[in-house]
Parts: C-alpha cells; sequence; structure tokens
C-alpha cells in the first residue's frame, strides 16, 4: 500500500533509504513488507510525513523498527524534520506484502 | 483514510539489565539440576517422595522454569498489557529474593534438612512472587489496556503464589502441626497448583500471544481462550475440591477431563495459528516450541491412568514419577528450549543493535547464537528424555545413567548458546 501523494523522486529515494529497514523477525524491508502507508514531504516546512504500521501493535521490535525509520530518513535527507505517524486502522495485512517480499516469503 | 495513533501506544521494551539475570540464573539451574541426577539417576526407580528427586523438582520448576518464565514476562509484559512494566526495582528485588530463596530450598531438601535453610528459602521464594504479582498488578492497573493474555498472566501468578505459600507451609508441617495430615498428602495439591495454576496458564496465555505473533499469522481468537481460561480454572479448582473432600471417586475424572479439554482446545488455537501463518518457513526454536504443545497432553492422559490406578487401589510410584518427570522434563524443558532461543535473540539484538538498526547491515537475531548446536541439544534432549521415560518404566539404573548423561549434555549445549548470546557484542561495541 505504498501510497507516495507527491515529488515522486525524493519518495522514491525515501523508499530506496528505506529498503535498509529490516524487521529483524522477518528478515524483510519494511518497504517490501508493505509497512510504509505512505509518504509526504512538505518543503515548504523542510518536513517529512511518513504514515507506517508494524506486524502486529503488539510487536517487541515496533520501537527498534520506528527509530530506524526515522534515522534513515533523517540521514538521507539531512535537516528535513521527520513526522512519523504510527497507523493501526487499517491494520497491516498479508497482501500489502510486495511480489518481491512474497517471493522472498516463499508466499 | 489512516488513522494515526500516538506512539505512546507502542510497547515500550524493559531494560534487558532486568531481564537478562532470570535468563542466565534459569540456564544455570538447568545445568545444576541435570548435575544432581547423574549422581542420582537410582533413585528414580525408587519412591517419588525422596530427598534429591524433591531438590531436583524444585531446581528445575524454581531454579529453572520459575526464573525463566518471570524473567521473560518482564520483559513480555509491556507486549501483553500494551503498556509499561511498572517497576524495575521491583523487578531487581524479585529476583534477589527467588535467587537467594531457591539454593536454600534445594539444600534443604536434598539433604533432607527442613529446619532453617528450607523454610527460609520457601519464605524468600514467596515473597519474590509476592513481589512480582504486585508489579504485575500495578503495570496492569496502570495501562488500562488489559486484554485475554494479562488475564491469564495475572491469574498464573496469583497461583504461583498460593503454590509458593502453601508449598512453605508443607515445610512448616514437617516441624510443627499446620495441617490435619502429613505433608505427603497435601503434595499432590502443591504439585497441581504450580503445574496447572502456574506452568499451564501462563503457557497458555503467553503462547497464545506468541505463537501467532512468531509465526507471522494473523489468527487469533478471543472467544476460545476465555472457554479454555475457564476450563483450566475450575479444572482446577474442581481437582482441589474432590481431592480435599471427595477422596477415592470416580469424580475425580471431571476436573482432568475439564483440563484435557482446555489443553485440547489450546492444540486447536495453535494448530489454527499454525495453518494461517505467513512465515511458511518454521525455525527449529519453534519446532521445539509446537512440540511442547503436544507433549502437554501426554501428562494428562497419564493422570487419567493413575486416577485409575488409585480408584482401583494399585497405583505404582513409579507411574507417579513417569508423571512428573514427563512435566519437568517433558514439556516444561521443552518449551523452555524452545522459547529461550525465540525471546533471549531479541532482547540482545536489542541491547547491541537498537541504535544501529537501518544504518547497514545487522544480523538477524537469530544469527546471534548457534543453530547447528541448537539442533545437537535438540536431538540429543530428545534421546534423554525417551531414555530416561524407558529407564524408569523398566526401572533400569544403566539406562537411567545414560539418559542423565545425555540431558547433562543438554543441558551444557543449552548453557553454551545463552552464553554466547549473554556475551555478544556487536563490531561497533
Amino acid at each position: 500500500m505504498n501510497e507516495i501523494t507527491n515529488n515522486s523522486s525524493k519518495c522514491s529515494m525515501a523508499l530506496m533509504a528505506l529498503h535498509n529497514v529490516l524487521d529483524p523477525e522477518i528478515g524483510l524491508n519494511v518497504v517490501d513488507l508493505g509497512l510504509i502507508y505512505e509518504i509526504n514531504f512538505d518543503d515548504v516546512n523542510s518536513k517529512i510525513n511518513v504514515a507506517m504500521s508494524l506486524t502486529s501493535q503488539f510487536c517487541p521490535m515496533g520501537e527498534s523498527i520506528i527509530a530506524a525509520v526515522k534515522r534513515v530518513l533523517e540521514t538521507t535527507f539531512s535537516g528535513m524534520d521527520i513526522q512519523l505517524d504510527l497507523i493501526f486502522n487499517p491494520p497491516w495485512n498479508p497482501e500489502m506484502i510486495s511480489d518481491k517480499g512474497k517471493e522472498f516469503l516463499f508466499l | 483514510m489512516f488513522t494515526p495513533v500516538n506512539n505512546d501506544t507502542l510497547v515500550k521494551n524493559t531494560s534487558y539489565k532486568v531481564v537478562l539475570p532470570f535468563y542466565l540464573y534459569a540456564a544455570l539451574s538447568f545445568l545444576a539440576a541435570t548435575v544432581l541426577m547423574l549422581f542420582s539417576a537410582s533413585d528414580f526407580t525408587g519412591h517419588y517422595f525422596h530427598p534429591r528427586i524433591l531438590a531436583i523438582t524444585h531446581v528445575m520448576a524454581l531454579g529453572c522454569g520459575t526464573m525463566i518464565i518471570l524473567g521473560a514476562s518482564h520483559q513480555l509484559v509491556p507486549v501483553l498489557i500494551n503498556g509499561r512494566l511498572y517497576s524495575l526495582t521491583l523487578a531487581y528485588i524479585s529476583f534477589i529474593l527467588a535467587a537467594t530463596g531457591i539454593p536454600l530450598l534445594a539444600y534443604g531438601f536434598y539433604f533432607f534438612n527442613l529446619g532453617w535453610p528450607a523454610k527460609l528459602g520457601g519464605l524468600l521464594v514467596s515473597a519474590a512472587v509476592f513481589v512480582y504479582l504486585t508489579n504485575l498488578a500495578v503495570s496492569i492497573i496502570k495501562s488500562k489496556n488489559e486484554n485475554i493474555h494479562a488475564v491469564f498472566v495475572f491469574t498464573a501468578a496469583v497461583w504461583l503464589l498460593l503454590t509458593t505459600i502453601f508449598g512453605t507451609l508443607l515445610v512448616y508441617n514437617f516441624t510443627f502441626v499446620v495441617f490435619q495430615s502429613d505433608s505427603v498428602r497435601y503434595l499432590p495439591l502443591h504439585a497441581h497448583m504450580g503445574i496447572a495454576g502456574w506452568f499451564l496458564l501462563l503457557v497458555i496465555g503467553v503462547g497464545s500471544r506468541l505463537v501467532p505473533m512468531f509465526l507471522i499469522s494473523k489468527y487469533t481468537n478471543t472467544a476460545l481462550l476465555w472457554i479454555i481460561y475457564v476450563l483450566l480454572n475450575s479444572g482446577l479448582l474442581g481437582f482441589i475440591v474432590f481431592y480435599l473432600y471427595f477422596p477415592e471417586n470416580y469424580y475425580h475424572y471431571v476436573p482432568v477431563a475439564a483440563i484435557l479439554a482446555s489443553l485440547g482446545l489450546f492444540g486447536y488455537y495453535c494448530y489454527n495459528a499454525f495453518d494461517q501463518r505467513i512465515r511458511r518457513q518454521v525455525d527449529e526454536p519453534m519446532k521445539i516450541s509446537l512440540l511442547s504443545v503436544i507433549m502437554m497432553l501426554v501428562p494428562v492422559l497419564m493422570l487419567l491412568v493413575i486416577i485409575g490406578s488409585l480408584l482401583a487401589g494399585a497405583v505404582h510410584t513409579r507411574w507417579v514419577l513417569l508423571y512428573g518427570f514427563v512435566i519437568f522434563f517433558g514439556w516444561i524443558t521443552a518449551i523452555i528450549l524452545g522459547m529461550t532461543f525465540k525471546t533471549l535473540p531479541f532482547i540482545i539484538w536489542n541491547k547491541e543493535y537498537h541504535l544501529l538498526a537501518g544504518l547497514g547491515k545487522t544480523p538477524n537475531p537469530k544469527d546471534l547464537f548457534s543453530d547447528r548446536v541448537f539442533t545437537s541439544m535438540s536431538i540429543i534432549y530428545l534421546s534423554g528424555f525417551a531414555l530416561f521415560i524407558a529407564g524408569i518404566c523398566f526401572a533400569n539404573i544403566f539406562i537411567l545413567n545414560i539418559a542423565t548423561i545425555l540431558l547433562f549434555i543438554t543441558a551444557l549445549l543449552y548453557n553454551w548458546n545463552v552464553i554466547k548470546l549473554l556475551m555478544h557484542k556487536s563490531p561497533q561495541t
């Protein structure tokens, strides 16, 4: 469900950078896992709004994954403020996994 | 459109500093229990009420099983209640009290000195559980987010407190008149409060959250879990009432049937979680954990036979010994072997790689321990377990000696991997 609503070149860059953030249990990156719902760039206010989810609201690695997403975006777009919204409605589901991810997970 | 939630709703991990001592203590206790067994193999051909068997049972039940569960639950309670653990200090106090009390209790049983060491040990362990229960209760109240899994864990902790208090009173009963009969008569009550009330309830409560989570399964069935909860607790309460007030009566089959039904339903729950899993490849620790679910059924079926023999007036103590062994070295050990290597690697990973995630390649949690040692441990454990059963059945000391050596090697390999995990450092540190 990757929704890129504006500034497609920067969003592509962001998604590429986020390929480095893995869910440590599954071993798959957050983009192919479908955890990144939306990325919006607000160039006027130097802000990046990210809407993302976790495979489970009770994920014990949630803190690490969210911190890594922020860290990667801060590194890639230095000077930009990262606004991260955690979304559980709609909840993540396996249909959100990309074809590449499904192949990785033998789905 | 998307509905964002406050990031505060995210699970807040408990500090590894609180959790890791419990894991280390449990691993060393497992080793200590198998060392004691090396010198006590012949005792397993006699009566189950034997000082060394009592000592080994308590080292396994408290030192290994309970300590690892207490440690893991300090980490998992925030996951279950979606909040924070109330107090790290209370967690430390609970550890110190239990860590001091367990060796005293084991010493008292081993040398059958039920004077101050065993009494003080029992009191310290009870105090540790009371502190844990308080920490748990306040955490649940503060989170305002209790769910069926938290209810299971809380009820299990209440049963554990009742078990340890009752157990301590049984120790006192050897030197003071606390109960009408001798302590041996009440032993089945103490044992089953601990086995079904503490271990079983907790394993189902936590397992029903962890099994779908680790299999990446979306399966959940709260109504089924409530039925299991009611069946298990009413079964245990029924067992206590019938044991005390209606001895030698066929009514005993009713609570055992309730517990058997609850286990069958939990098996059905795990099967559905397994069937609807996203991750098709199941790793070795998860396989052992799922095997332990099947192993849960064995002692309950044995209990039906034991009750039948009791009612017929021909129970053989060997069956009771086998029943206890299958519980402590069967499903409890299997679940510990499996779940240690599902939970501990995450704790270590979070400790070492939390700040490095996303900045470069980091190992997966499962890469932090040796898969080869784990597989060898599993094979040796299952061989030792099967041989020990044969040794008890045939009252054969030679087979028992071989089996205890295999279980000792299992404990060594388990410790090897646990210590490897505990010593792991990221290349950057």
